[in-house]
Parts: structure tokens; C-alpha cells; sequence
């Protein structure tokens, strides 16, 4: 063999033997868990699209520090020599994220949605709440406390709208549930002492068939006024002939106790003088006989109990007057009408005309509905 | 022997070279890192969530690729470095559209801050003339509550606003607004209907 040949076969001997040890080399590598951690990878950046850091917490928690961990692991693994590697715990770790992941997305999701649908009901019946509100207590005097805590549920029921058509529900909630404690409290409360008010209800009742009867029986007139609707009403023979829209005192839910209560009285009464214009300041005028004997015992009966001090005035004065039509209640105990409803029930009634001032002619379960 | 030595040095010397060939381009991984917090310190999270969430898996995905280059006999981080620039231009351009997005926020946050004042101040007037309504003082009553809770918001909204959370301003203001202008309504109605009788 001549000496080219031989170094031929040397070089290539050389060659394929740097192929075979590079061949193994390659080999021989240790793999790292690539699709495992892409699978993790993106488990998580689903998990995270579906708002599993707001709404699946923990285990999007949970999720991303495996993936972390995996992460880590796989860094401090390729610190080492190659092929003293092992990818096996990052592969574990891995595939535990994304299990973890994908349980967030899934869990995410399902509270998103339940969440989302429950909000829409929570602002759908505080909507009604708030109507109700505005309708039932429009014209009740409620305290200032009661009213400022309504106009704060339902500003902050207006802001939890806002940020939960922008897709926030985790905050629209914490809004509402403030919201919801602020008007239900309030309603609660309002409705509670409409209740109290109307357990005088079957007292009022009484009153008013009495009234009619009276009207009926005699054939001559009876007046009712009805403080809730803010209506005086006429009745010839037991039937009703007139409506008037009423004003009352400032305070008029409940009975009057005492001078400067400015609250209009109930009970049966009659009209104990007629004024004209020139005997009173408010136009025309039909004095009450109030305080009757009932009032007079319930005040002894207040100063006795102590509810009342000693030196209280049970008051008077109580009429139906004109100057009235100013939409606001703002006598000092007394009915108002407008001047010329006041020349019209002034033509009819006269002095022993039975006039009845109720809370309500209607149970509270109506004045609810209406 | 002395050939099957140097054979032997070759194929070390070739591991040796081959393992150190592709270096890790640290110096990209650290400008679009800071690019990245970059966007996060101009709230990119807050005004562009979705861009914002994108560029962070566009990072996660170049870090785990980078370490699938290390684990590698023979590295490649070319286009690991070509990925890096792209994310590093889509972190500058996240950072501004949040800038952008924020600016806008601030502007309409301090636009209805002006109008709800205008729009306070005009219902103060309004009261005044207000008839008081058939339903009476208790109306009145309310919407001064109202008032009184709308003077809050806005006071709460600034506050927000001189912070710098825009965003948290904006929600508070256009609910308070919104309840201003139903209150402005309200009234001016009130005093048309009673104007006409």
C-alpha cells in the first residue's frame, strides 16, 4: 500500500471516528422536557386570559409556582454538565402546572360567569329596590341619617354599573355588596317604621266607616283627610263627592303629642268655627275641635309615663285653612288647600261637619303595591 | 498511538467549542426586561391589560426557548436574539399606548370634573327655584342628601385624580355625574311644569 493510500485511511479512520464520538455526543444529551414546559407555558397564559389570578386565586397561584419552580429548576440543571443533567423533576414540575393551570382556567371561568350573572341580578333587584325606594318614600319624611345612606347605596350601586359594564366584576362586587347594605338597611328601616305607623290601621279603618256612616245616616257631609295620599275627600250620603290634594304639618307621620310638634293630628273631629278672610291670615279657615277628649287623655297619659314633660302644651288651633298648594308640607299641624278648593269645601261644611284625619284609608299592603 | 491521541484532544476540543459557540444574549434579555418595566411603571397592566399580558408570554416564551438553547450540545440563540428585538419594540410600544391611553383617561376624568362642577353649581341655583314638587319637602330632603353625596364623589374623584389613578377617578366621576344630571333634569322639569300652569 503506498504511503498516500495509508494516510487516506488514517484520515479516514480519524474522520468517522470524530463522527461516531460526535454522533454519540449528540445522543447521549439529555433532553430537557420542552413540550412540557411549552404546554405549562401557555396552560398558564390561557389561565391568566381567563382572569384566573382574579377569580381561581390559589390554584392560578399554585399554577405559576410550579411553572416557576420548573423554571428554576431547568436553569440550575443546565448549570451542570451536560451530560450530568436530569430533566426529570422539571418534567414533574411542569406537568403539575399545567394541570394546575388548566383547573384555574376551568375553575376561572365557571366563577366568572356565575359571578357575572349573579352581579346582573344583585343591580337588577337594588335597581327595584331604588325605585321602590323613591316611590314608597318620596313624600315619607325620613330621617336625614336614613336619606344620606340611600343617596350613598345609590351612588355607589351607579358606580358598581359602571365598572361591571367595563368587565370588573371583582370590584363592581365589592361596590354592590357596600350598596346593598347601605339601601337594604335603609329600606328595612323605612319599611319598619311604615309598619309601626300603619298598626294604627284598624283604628283608621274604624274611623272612616264611622265617618261614611255618619255622612250616609245624616245625609249632610263628612270630610276625611288621608295623610299618606295627601288627600282631603268629601262625602255626601256616604258618598264620595269631592278630592282635594292636601298639605300637612312637617312631621306629619303620627299623631300630634304636643304645641310645635308640627305634626297633624288623628281622629275624629268637627269643625268648630268658620273663618273668614278677615278673622284668618291663611285665607279661609275651619277650626277643629281638637284637641277632643281622647287627645286630651293620651297627653295626660304621655306626661304620666314621662314621655312628655310636665310643662308641655297639648296645643290647638288645628284647621283647615287655604294659602295651600305649595307642594310642600309646611303647616304647623293644620290641612291646607289651595284658595279655591278651601272657597268650595268652606260653602259646604259647616260648624259640627265631622271631619276624620287618618294615616292611611288604605292597608299598607295597597299603599306597597301602589 | 500518538494519532488515536490527538483524535481523542480533537473531539474534546470540538465539544468544547461546539458547547461554547452560542453565547446567551444577555444584553437583549436585560434592555427588554427593563423595556418590560418599563410598560409596567407606565401602568401598561391598568390601560392596556390585554397588550400588557401578551408582551409578558412573549418574554416567558423567549426565557424558557433560552433555556432550551443551554440545554443543547450545539447552542443557537439567533433567533432567540431576533425574538428579543421584536418583543423589545412591542414592550416600547405597550409602554406608549398605556402613556397614550392614560393621557386620554386623564383628560376625560378632567373634563367631566370641570362639567360636573358646572353642573353642581347650576343645581344649586336650580333648588332655589325648585317648587318643591307636589310629593312635598321630603323630595327637597332627598335631593340635597343627593347633592350632598354627588359634593362627596367629586371630592373622593379628585383626590383619586391628584393621585394619578385616572382610571379610578373616571369610574367615580361619570357615576356622580350621571346622578347630577338626573338631579338636573329632575329640577329643571319640576320648574318647567310648574311655569306652565
Amino acid at each position: 500500500m503506498s504511503l498516500i493510500w495509508k494516510q487516506i485511511l488514517i484520515i479516514s479512520s480519524g474522520a468517522i471516528f470524530i463522527f461516531l464520538i460526535f454522533y454519540f455526543l449528540i445522543i447521549l444529551t439529555p433532553q430537557p422536557p420542552v413540550r412540557d414546559m411549552v404546554y405549562a407555558r401557555v396552560a398558564l397564559s390561557l389561565a391568566a386570559k381567563n382572569k384566573a389570578d382574579s377569580y381561581s386565586r390559589k390554584q392560578y397561584k399554585e399554577a405559576k409556582g410550579y411553572y416557576i419552580s420548573a423554571l428554576g429548576k431547568w436553569q440550575k440543571e443546565n448549570k451542570r454538565f451536560l451530560y450530568s443533567r436530569d430533566y426529570s423533576k422539571v418534567a414533574k414540575l411542569a406537568k403539575l402546572a399545567a394541570k394546575a393551570a388548566n383547573q384555574a382556567t376551568i375553575s376561572s371561568q365557571i366563577s366568572y360567569s356565575n359571578l357575572k350573572t349573579s352581579l346582573k341580578q344583585k343591580i337588577d333587584a337594588l335597581n327595584n329596590m331604588d325605585r321602590n325606594i323613591d316611590e314608597m318614600f318620596t313624600s315619607y319624611p325620613l330621617t336625614t341619617e336614613t336619606r344620606n345612606r340611600i343617596s350613598k347605596g345609590k351612588m355607589l350601586l351607579k358606580e358598581a354599573e359602571i365598572i361591571y359594564n367595563k368587565g370588573q366584576y371583582l370590584e363592581a362586587d365589592n361596590k354592590i355588596t357596600e350598596s346593598e347594605y347601605l339601601l337594604t338597611t335603609s329600606y328595612e328601616n323605612a319599611s319598619g317604621n311604615l309598619k309601626n305607623y300603619f298598626k294604627s290601621y284598624p283604628e283608621w279603618r274604624n274611623w272612616v266607616d264611622k265617618t261614611i256612616a255618619i255622612s250616609r245616616d245624616s245625609g249632610d257631609y263628612s270630610i276625611i283627610v288621608d295623610k299618606f295620599s295627601r288627600k282631603l275627600i268629601v262625602y255626601l250620603e256616604g258618598t264620595k263627592k269631592y278630592e282635594y290634594s292636601a298639605e300637612l304639618g312637617k312631621n306629619w307621620v303620627g299623631d300630634k303629642m304636643v304645641q310645635g310638634d308640627k305634626a297633624t293630628p288623628e281622629g275624629m273631629y268637627k269643625i268648630a268655627g268658620k273663618f273668614e278672610s278677615n278673622k284668618t291670615k291663611y285665607y279661609k279657615a275651619l277650626l277643629l275641635d281638637y284637641p277632643n277628649d281622647e287627645d286630651t287623655a293620651n297627653f295626660k297619659d304621655a306626661i304620666k309615663k314621662g314621655i312628655l314633660p310636665r310643662s308641655a302644651n297639648i296645643g290647638g288651633l288645628i284647621e283647615i285653612h287655604g294659602n295651600g298648594g305649595k307642594g310642600i308640607d309646611w303647616t304647623e299641624g293644620c290641612i291646607a288647600l289651595t284658595d279655591r278648593e278651601m272657597d268650595s269645601i268652606f260653602r259646604i261644611a259647616k260648624v259640627g261637619t265631622p271631619v276624620t284625619i287618618v294615616g292611611s284609608m288604605q292597608d299598607l299592603h295597597h299603599v306597597m303595591k301602589r | 498511538m500518538k494519532n488515536k491521541v490527538l483524535m481523542g484532544l480533537a473531539a474534546i476540543a470540538m465539544v468544547a467549542f461546539l458547547s461554547s459557540c452560542g453565547k446567551v444574549p444577555q444584553t437583549e434579555i436585560d434592555a427588554t426586561n427593563a423595556a418590560i418595566a418599563a410598560a409596567q411603571a407606565a401602568e401598561a397592566n391598568v390601560y392596556v391589560p390585554a397588550e400588557f399580558t401578551a408582551l409578558q408570554d412573549s418574554m416567558n416564551a423567549i426565557t424558557a426557548a433560552v433555556e432550551t438553547q443551554k440545554s443543547k450540545l450545539i447552542k443557537k440563540f439567533g433567533p432567540i436574539k431576533e425574538r428579543l428585538a421584536s418583543t423589545l419594540t412591542l414592550a416600547n410600544t405597550v409602554a406608549a399606548n398605556a402613556a397614550t391611553k392614560k393621557e386620554e383617561v386623564k383628560k376625560e376624568a378632567e373634563t367631566l370634573l370641570n362639567d360636573i362642577k358646572a353642573v353642581i353649581e347650576e343645581n344649586g341655583k336650580l333648588l332655589l327655584k325648585a317648587p318643591r314638587g307636589k310629593e312635598g319637602a321630603a323630595v327637597i330632603e332627598q335631593i340635597k342628601a343627593d347633592m350632598a353625596t354627588i359634593n362627596t364623589s367629586v371630592v373622593d374623584a379628585q383626590g383619586l385624580y391628584d393621585k394619578g389613578a385616572y382610571m379610578d377617578a373616571l369610574n367615580k366621576i361619570k357615576a356622580a355625574k350621571e346622578k347630577a344630571d338626573g338631579i338636573n333634569t329632575e329640577l329643571k322639569e319640576a320648574i318647567a311644569k310648574v311655569k306652565k300652569r
